[in-house]
């Protein structure tokens, strides 16, 4: 161990200093401009990369990864949907707001169930200032199940 | 550090004296660590000129992670690896060390300031070229073995031995050399 340090310290102590010469000097910082002035023109010239653009930043790749989930996401309940019907009927056109509605309602299910998706409820209500009926999702959903199995039974 | 980060946007934003002040900075070190490595001084310079002007091409998209010295060292290093490789792949069939001897002019063309330097030059020249490399760039350039490890694209285990078997080699022939 001690003898390692040595050399550690032998080799530390005699780190060689090798100039450069002027010849060099010069070879290397012209070639060095001219690939700078080269650089300059190509960036001001080109055009700008979106991909390059995208994946310097991380939020910028996070966002483009989303985006990239929820275009597939979306093509394939197309295709199912089209699948299970057996004939293609053209959906109809959907609303961005109905979109949205459903995505945050199936969000909220997904995380916490029925008290999310009540929970949702009240936050949208309040924010677009309407005013609920007294009935809880909870209520609504055994109602309409009690419903579902009168109508059986008849 | 500030003054490398505050070069590195002036050179971003097209400075020529900013990539001059860069290149007068660290070109002693670059080409320093470039001989020791390679043991031929106009291949040395060609590995220190292509590293700046990669460095100019990057003009205005480059992008500084740690240290500026460290960047160049690695590049340098990079550069001195694949010029190594060249030149083994050329004189297949010969001991590298006697080859990389045969290449170089004497450790007193370069100058290097004392006869303990051109001693110890001579002493790094009896080593395999990755376990020089190590013992370089830790010892004299001042590299983690993390950063040696990333720049050499191995773990850091086999930089570590490297490391070990390097000095304990240099060991024994300095301690032959001395019963002599």
């Amino acid at each position: 161990m001690r003898l390692i340090e040595n050399m550690e310290t032998f080799i530390r102590a005699r780190k060689p200093h090798i100039a450069t010469n002027a010849d060099t000097d010069k070879r290397i910082v012209d070639d060095s401009f001219a690939a700078m002035e080269a650089a300059k023109a190509g960036l001001k010239g080109g055009r700008p990369n979106l991909w390059a653009a995208v994946l310097r930043s991380k939020v910028t790749r996070l966002a483009a990864a989303a985006m990239i989930i929820v275009v597939i996401g979306i093509l394939i309940h197309g295709v199912s949907r089209k699948q299970t019907d057996g004939q293609t009927v053209p959906a109809p056109a959907k609303s961005p707001a109905e979109m949205m509605t459903a995505m945050s309602l199936n969000i909220a299910y997904r995380k916490g169930g029925l008290e999310a998706v009540e929970k949702q409820c009240d936050k949208a209500f309040k924010m677009l200032g309407l005013q609920p009926t007294r009935i809880s999702a909870r209520e609504l959903l055994e109602e309409f199940s009690s419903e579902e199995v009168e109508r059986k039974e008849s | 550090m500030v003054e490398d980060r505050l070069l590195v946007w002036k050179f971003n934003r097209g400075s020529k004296e900013a990539l001059r002040r860069i290149y007068e900075k660290y070109k002693d070190d670059l080409l320093s660590l470039a001989v020791t490595l390679l043991r031929d001084r106009s291949a040395a310079e060609d590995v220190v000129h292509d590293v700046f002007v990669s460095l100019a091409r990057s003009c205005g998209t480059f992008r500084l992670n740690g240290t500026l010295k460290g960047y160049l060292s690695t590049c340098v290093a990079n550069g001195a690896r694949d010029r190594n490789r060249l030149r083994s792949a050329r004189n297949t069939g010969l001991d590298g060390a006697e080859s990389m001897s045969s290449n170089s002019a004497g450790p007193a063309e370069y100058a290097m300031g004392s006869e303990e330097s051109e001693r110890l030059y001579d002493l790094l020249a009896r080593l395999p070229y990755e376990q020089r490399e190590v013992i370089v760039m830790h010892l004299h350039h001042g590299m983690r073995f993390r950063e040696i490890a990333k720049a050499a694209g191995v773990s850091i285990n086999t930089v570590q031995s490297r490391y070990r078997y390097g000095l304990d080699k240099l060991r024994s022939i300095v301690n032959g050399e001395v019963t002599k």
